[in-house]
């Protein structure tokens, strides 16, 4: 398997492996095998079940992407909003800029005791490094070997480990920005131990035709908490995919949110693996899509364990000739009893040319579980919007009110005050350009 | 050439041994395996005009180069498709002279179905005719249907009968390329019932059709076809029941149903094939295709089953919308016990404008058996208005049986409404000592909350057919709790 | 002869001791009150009478109508006129109140050896018994229970009862969470059925109910123990002094 889409990668690997993170050391071995397996699958393709509404072979045989090259000097930051929406949250900032770790752009006060940030290539002979890239969740394959192409791969990203019972001061950001067209491929590795905290936020932005192919593994220990907060926003002719791997011990906590302005084609992973009793996940999002636009949130949440619950809800609305995909799927494996999984999808079509597809899935092995999904699709209700204009006002108006109120209830959900705010307010403004 | 040569000597041959056919009773079988000499076999044996035979022979040939699906959550060892007899006409010595000589746990299924003696003995296969219901039915009502205009036949015999409609319509809905089952079913189809509403009415009457796997090692592969022209309105019923076998049993059925203007057709299934024992040996495969297509605007097809039986089912009774205020239903009960295992649901594909759809699924896994769900809600761009409605429940009774549930939503058009939930719950112990209380057995108070559970569904069956379903839905769960 | 005679009664649940020590003699005819604080364990004692799992019996006995009670399954028990109302009625989706009471009225008659009844004779009775509690046919329609008001619940249970003419009826705190009027529907419904082949257990934590069905004896049940047995009158004093001296719990 070696044709045009996937040469560029192979080419780059081949170009690079000596120069990576970990070379000489086990990741390099990693790395090989992990190329092998890329080269014998290739990208992933319609054909594939779990590839089934996004065809990443298809979109990147389109858009060839070679190399993003390195980029020094002053980084001018894109005009659109979202590149600065959290600037007035008291935060660590971690500039990455074609995938690369900026120090000199970055501010970073000191760290309370127990926090360790490091670049990839300081961590890769640690352990729990090691832990965290080798593992696999294993339950939707088709959608995990991609991050073969990552480990690959993968030349830079933020690590974070913040030590027993310690909590992050503030916020870390990590604001990545795409400044010049080309393929970049990060790594973060999120460890948090037992009864630690913190809360991550992620910005892509960009305005050029970038491919940013991003994983995010994360252990998060007994009694520890997470929050996570992402927002996306890049050029027309850029490709996003993301992926995160999330194990929860016992009584952890994961709330994520992402907020996906999109992209030509985003696709957004998530693997939640529930290790210990009493842990708790809550994956959602909300999107707003226009003109050609296409974005992908694929969800499996595995419950290994008993007594866990997990939550999801996405809600998007779809304007022009966008296209929006949910796919989820909650496992309940055998002996996993009290397990409380729940999902719920509802999209908005806001035009004659925006096409939704939903796969909500549940597998359950288990008999005393409370599991239940829920999807809809439909357009805005013509009586609400005749109630509104019953009242005076305009129509243009009402939809934007009604459409903005329908995401709401999945931006509260935003693990973080100030953070759902700026979300919030993006939402709004972006509905302000869009004539509905 | 040489070959079209050979062929043709070698179905010169089977045609000279067509006359020992009905002598010869070791040989009313066709050899073992499946070839293009097996296809002009069949075709040959019941008379078939050379449309027909082509027909099937470009289905075989199309099958030739087909794969079976592996995207059903099932699992089975690989079927060899030579070592299965694909015709066999009832065989007088393989019949059982008296009811004493049945399996009495099968007797005692039929007892507590209610099934007639007579009948009992029908499906114990004490009789001879292969054809059961669906003949009788026809004999004993014959005057009334053929008054109001009512074709109701054996597939073979409207072949030599209404040539015109079945050349019309066959394949119509299920094309012969379809899919691996549907195909192979298109080659081999034995046996099944035609039924043709004329304009305008409505038939007087239930038409039901039993069907049963008699032999051992034979496939099953009726082929019918429900055709209610404008107007028109029918209701059929469809039984299957099978007698108990160590081996399993291959069924692939083909249902089309076409529905033109304001005609509706309501076809109701309760499936009992044998699901195998309790360690999952035996048991029949049922692999069948069926679907609806709502040709006509105004016209309806609602499909409702009751499936308790079979290894394993594959199974996806699916309406094309096609017709303009079309509407389709889906109405199941799908009950496994024991090592059975369930991937069935529905396909509604809305093309026409204020087309409508209904699913409701209640799902019941008990013992080591798995139960899926697998639905497509699909609205194309020029469908303006649709509506879906999506209700897929899971029951589970115990921790060592699974539920699942692969819902897909698609759509083009920012009109349509599509609504789609899904749960997953158990049997409450509360619930079961509150029946106990009141005195009602553990085994009784199962039956009586899983009714309930699929009252939805039930309500939608005839009334004595939904009758039968209780009782039924009772005995599949029977040794589940305790 | 005593209808149901408990002695030295210990029930677990969960691994703790709820029930230390019971003992109670009901008659034919007697209408007994349970009174006591919440979580004394009044529940508890219905529930193990009824033969619910997880109600552990570690020591001591019941008899009922001379047999051993504790031997027999939570059915037999119903069939042999053991009637439980519940202090939270359990909801039945899909299965309608007239199909429950139906099944559970054949279920007995047919453990008791007795014919079952067809549906239009079943029909005639359950009219003629809903009748007075005002249970109306849109609510026999209806799931069993799902949907129902507290009040609708409660009726429905004595409904129940009523049909079922059970021998020994227990009624959890069949007052709890209804109006006046409700409670003396209720109350009505139950004198109804006092009779000298029947007894009663009525658990209550107030008083107010005694007023409308009248006990013969009156048991304070407190940390899983009967304190003190009288008349009706000990009744009134309770409802004076409240249940401090018998150690209610903060609750
Ligand atoms: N399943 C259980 N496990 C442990 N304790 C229980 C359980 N059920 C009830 N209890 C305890 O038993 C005691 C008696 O409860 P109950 O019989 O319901 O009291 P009452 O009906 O008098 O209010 C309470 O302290 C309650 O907390
Ligand atoms: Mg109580």
């Amino acid at each position: 398997m070696s044709e045009k889409e996937t040469q560029y990668f192979i080419e780059a690997y081949e170009e690079k492996r000596a120069a990576l993170p970990g070379a000489g050391g086990w990741l390099a071995r990693r790395r090989e095998a992990a190329m092998d397996a890329f080269r014998e699958a290739g990208l992933p393709h319609r054909r594939l079940e779990d590839w089934k509404y996004t065809d990443l072979r298809q979109t990147l045989e389109k858009a060839a992407f070679a190399p993003a090259p390195a980029h020094e000097g002053a980084v001018v930051l894109p005009g659109r909003r979202s590149a600065s929406a959290f600037a007035s949250i008291d935060r660590h900032v971690l500039i990455f800029v074609n995938g690369r770790y900026r120090a000199d752009l970055s501010q970073v006060a000191h760290l309370p005791k127990g926090v360790e940030l490091h670049a990839l290539a300081d961590v890769v002979h640690e352990q729990w490094a090691k832990d965290l890239v080798e593992r696999r969740f294993d339950d939707a394959r088709q959608a995990e070997n991609i991050v073969d192409l990552n480990t690959a791969l993968m030349s830079d990203g933020a690590c974070l480990r913040v030590r027993k019972g310690v909590k992050l001061d503030k916020p870390l950001h990590l604001l990545f920005v795409a400044q010049d067209a080309g393929a970049s491929h990060t790594r973060n590795l999120v460890l948090l131990e037992s009864e630690a905290e913190a809360t991550i936020i992620e910005t892509h932005v960009g305005e050029v035709a970038s491919f940013t192919d991003i994983v995010t593994d994360i252990a998060i220990g007994e009694g520890a908490r997470l929050n996570h907060v992402k927002l996306q926003d890049e050029a027309s002719d850029a490709v996003h995919l993301a992926t995160m791997r999330a194990r929860l011990a016992a009584d952890a906590k994961l709330s994520s949110f992402a907020l996906t302005l999109g992209c030509g084609v985003s696709r957004g992973q998530s693997f939640v693996l529930f290790s210990g009793e009493g842990a708790e996940a809550n994956i959602d999002g909300a999107y707003a899509l226009r003109n050609k636009q296409h974005a992908d949130q694929f969800c499996v949440i595995d419950h290994a364990v008993p007594a866990c619950t997990s939550h999801t809800l996405f809600k998007g609305a779809l304007d022009g000739k966008s296209e929006g995909v949910f796919q989820g799927k909650v496992i309940v494996r055998p002996h996993a009893q009290k397990s409380d999984g729940r999902q719920m999808t509802h999209a908005l079509l806001l035009s004659r040319d925006a096409a939704m597809n939903a796969k909500p899935e549940l597998e359950i092995y288990a008999d005393d579980v409370q599991c239940a999904h829920g999807s809809t699709v439909g357009e805005l209700s013509k009586d609400s919007i005749f109630y509104l204009r019953s009242r005076g006002i305009p129509e243009d108006e009402a939809r934007r009110l009604l459409v903005l109120a329908f995401l709401d209830e999945a931006l509260d959900l935003t693990p973080h005050d100030l953070a759902r705010d700026a979300l919030k307010l993006l939402v709004s403004e972006w509905f302000g350009e869009v004539a509905l | 050439m040489a070959a079209v040569k050979e062929t043709v000597e070698t179905v010169g041959e089977i045609e000279k041994y067509k006359y020992g056919f009905f002598t010869d009773i070791e040989s009313e079988k066709a050899p073992i395996g499946l070839t293009e000499d097996t296809v002009r076999f069949i075709s040959a044996k019941k008379d078939e005009p050379e449309w027909l035979l082509k027909w099937r022979l470009a289905a075989f040939r199309r099958w030739q180069t087909m794969t079976e699906p592996t995207w059903a959550k099932v699992t089975y060892p690989p079927i060899d498709f030579q070592d299965a007899y694909y015709y066999s006409a009832p065989k007088q010595t393989a019949k059982l002279d008296s009811l004493d000589q049945v399996d009495p746990k099968l007797l005692e299924t039929y007892e507590k179905l209610g099934i007639p003696l007579t009948e009992q003995k029908m499906l114990a296969g004490v009789a001879v005719d292969a054809v059961f219901d669906s003949v009788s039915v026809v004999t004993t009502f014959k005057e009334k249907l053929a008054e109001a205009g009512v074709i109701f036949c054996p597939m073979s015999e409207a072949v030599r009968n209404h040539p015109e409609l079945v050349k019309k319509y066959l394949g119509s809905v299920v094309p012969t390329s379809d899919n691996f089952y549907a195909t192979l079913n298109s080659a081999v189809f034995s046996e099944g019932s035609f039924v043709y509403i004329p304009e305008g009415v409505r038939c007087p009457m239930e038409l039901s059709t039993y069907f049963r796997i008699n032999e051992k090692q034979t496939g099953q592969f009726e082929r019918t076809l429900i055709i209610a022209d404008k107007g028109s309105y029918v209701s059929y019923l469809e039984g299957c029941t099978a007698p108990q076998r160590d081996e399993n049993q291959l069924h692939a059925a083909v249902v089309e149903l076409i529905a033109h203007d304001d005609a509706e057709i309501k076809y109701s299934t309760v499936q009992n094939w044998f699901p195998g024992d309790e360690e999952g040996k035996g048991g029949v495969y049922n692999f069948v295709t069926k679907r609806g297509d709502c040709r006509g605007a105004n016209s309806k097809i609602s499909w409702t089953q009751v499936e308790t039986g079979s290894a394993i089912t594959w199974k996806y009774p699916s309406c094309i919308l096609r017709g303009d205020n079309s509407r389709g239903e889906f109405y199941s009960i799908a009950i496994s016990n024991g090592r059975q295992q369930v991937d069935s649901g529905t396909k509604m594909i809305h093309l026409g404008r204020n087309t409508t759809s209904r699913i409701i699924s209640k799902g019941i896994s008990a013992g080591r058996s798995s139960n899926t769900y697998r639905g497509l809600v699909s609205v194309h761009r020029k469908a303006e208005n649709v509506r879906n409605f999506t209700q897929c429940d899971s029951l589970l009774i115990g921790d060592r049986c699974s539920a699942h549930t692969v819902p897909y939503i698609e759509t083009k058009n920012p009109t349509a409404i599509l609504e789609h939930e899904a749960t997953t719950s158990k049997i409450s112990d509360d619930q079961l000592f509150y029946c106990m209380q009141r005195g009602i057995g553990e085994e009784e108070a199962v039956a009586l909350i899983v009714n309930g559970f699929c009252r939805d569904v039930l309500q939608q069956l005839p009334m004595e057919f939904a009758v039968e379903a209780q009782k039924l839905v009772g005995i599949s769960l029977e040794g589940s709790v305790g | 002869m005593s209808m149901l005679e408990i002695k030295n009664l210990h029930v677990t649940v969960g691994g703790k001791e709820i029930l230390k020590g019971i003992d109670l003699d009901i008659r034919a005819g007697e209408v007994h009150a349970i009174m006591g604080p919440n979580g004394s364990g009044k529940s508890t004692l219905s529930y193990v009478l009824a033969g619910r799992d997880g109600y552990v019996v570690t020591e001591g006995s019941v008899r009922f109508k001379g047999k051993d009670l504790l031997e027999m399954s939570v059915d037999e028990r119903a069939a042999a006129g053991i009637f439980l109302a519940f202090q939270y009625p359990l909801e039945i989706p899909g299965v309608t109140t007239m199909t429950f009471l139906k099944t559970a009225l054949n279920a007995q008659r047919k453990a008791r050896g007795e014919e079952e009844l067809d549906a239009v004779r079943f029909l005639k009775l359950v009219r003629e018994k809903s009748k007075p509690l005002n249970v109306s046919d849109e609510m026999l329609k209806r799931s069993l229970n799902v949907g129902y008001s507290g009040g609708e619940k409660k009726r429905a249970e004595v409904l129940q009862m009523s049909l079922l003419e059970p021998a020994l009826a227990v009624l959890d705190e069949t007052d709890s969470g209804l109006d006046i009027d409700a409670l003396k529907t209720v109350a009505e419904g139950v004198n109804a059925l006092r009779s000298p082949e029947r007894a009663m257990v009525v658990i209550t934590h107030y008083q107010r109910l005694l007023d409308y069905i009248v006990p013969d004896v009156v048991h304070v049940l407190s940390r899983g123990r009967i304190v003190k047995t009288g008349g009706k009158d000990l009744a009134l004093e309770l409802e004076k002094s409240g249940y401090a001296e018998y150690g209610a719990d903060a609750a």
